[in-house]
């Protein structure tokens, strides 16, 4: 039977008395395939039933699972031991967030900045009676930004955010991104000052770190580029979008 | 996150876009410099023949504009770089905007200064 070596992070801040230590489980497991969250759920389940850590859907869907496996970001979901290199699996909390237990980081900032920018559809018109129309081409700008999972990978590993708790960071520009690029969209005024400013796109200074971590591959910072530059269309040359 | 301090933050467009613009101006004038500093032939290399290329109205014009973007372009990535780890709260990076303009203005002036006997 196969087996994997997990070395996971655990902390709880809560309990000031204790260090963060490093615990070792040994995972066996039939047939090829074993995800880092499958590896988990057993040592939940038979080795040690405190071990915390988020997860929902199991598909690589809803972003909880994310975390720093082996030195990079990944979805525990998603990655499969086997893929791994050597037999030694290292599971970390994603770095830079506050912690709330062991694998399970602090999203409140993550989720209030998200919200911040309004991340819905803006209409000013009244709607049509039947569903608002929109080509091809224009559904096609928004195959990029549409599979952000909301995960936080990109705004933990962002060198901007670490230095500045109010930077908007990564995931919540590129949501602003697909909705000022979503040709259904209306807003004006509504959304801009709220991201073109130093607490928003020009904080960024294109490091990449946010495309090198994004575990569904998508580009935050194409997205943050093309909102400094319809900032500056907007603002000198007047253009609606 | 205070949501509050992100939304009294309005500038930030001019700065970007001027880093742009002077990098441009940057690599066209600094070309341009070294191209008549180094391969133009003005005979002998002496202060007469030297004085006589500053004295041309179009190579100080360059020199000017070199001057200016270079300061703006430097001192503007220096308040970047301050800004992230430093100067986090709106009125600090005022602040450092005031004295940054401050320093950027004596330059140029003591740089066009310098420049100013083969001018006039």
């Amino acid at each position: 039977m196969p087996e994997a070596i997990f070395r996971i992070k655990r902390h709880d801040p809560h309990k000031k008395e204790e260090a963060p230590r490093w615990d070792e489980f040994k995972v066996q497991y039939e047939g090829e395939n074993l995800t880092v969250l499958e590896g988990l759920f057993y040592i939940q389940e038979n080795l040690d039933g405190s071990l915390s850590f988020r997860y929902c859907c199991r598909a690589s869907i809803c972003g909880s699972c994310a975390m720093y496996i082996n030195g990079a970001y990944r979805l525990a979901c998603q990655t499969n031991v086997r893929h791994l290199t050597g037999n030694i699996v290292t599971v970390e909390p994603m770095p830079r967030l506050p912690l709330v237990k062991d694998l399970v980081c602090e999203m409140d900032d993550f989720f209030a900045k998200y919200e911040y920018i309004k991340p819905w559809l803006i209409r000013n018109s009244k709607d049509p009676d039947r569903e608002i129309m929109q080509s091809p081409a224009d559904r096609h700008k928004l195959n990029m930004p549409v599979d952000c999972i909301l995960c936080g990978c990109c705004y933990s590993s962002c060198p901007s955010v670490w230095g500045e708790d109010n930077y908007l960071g990564p995931a919540a520009l590129l949501k602003a991104y697909r909705f000022e690029v979503d040709s259904r969209d209306e807003a004006r005024r509504e959304r801009l000052p709220l991201f073109a400013n130093e607490r928003g796109v020009y904080r960024c200074h294109t490091i990449m770190n946010c495309v090198e971590a994004c575990p569904k591959e998508l580009s935050p910072t194409e997205g943050i580029q093309w909102l400094k530059k319809a900032a500056v269309r907007r603002r000198l040359f007047g253009r609606a979008k | 996150m205070k949501a509050e301090v992100v939304s009294t933050y309005r500038g930030g467009m001019w700065s970007w876009l001027f880093q742009r613009i002077t990098a441009v101006l940057l690599i066209v004038c600094l070309a341009i410099h070294l191209v008549l500093t180094h391969f133009a032939n003005i005979g002998e290399l002496t202060t007469d023949n030297v004085a006589g290329r500053l004295a041309h109205a179009g190579f100080t014009a360059v020199d000017i504009i070199l001057l200016a973007a270079g300061i703006f372009h430097a001192l503007n990535g220096l308040r970047m770089v301050l800004m992230d780890y430093w100067f986090t709260s709106r009125s600090r990076a005022m602040g450092l905007s005031i004295v940054l303009w401050v320093v950027g203005l004596a330059a140029m002036g003591y740089g066009t200064w310098a420049l100013w006997p083969w001018i006039s």
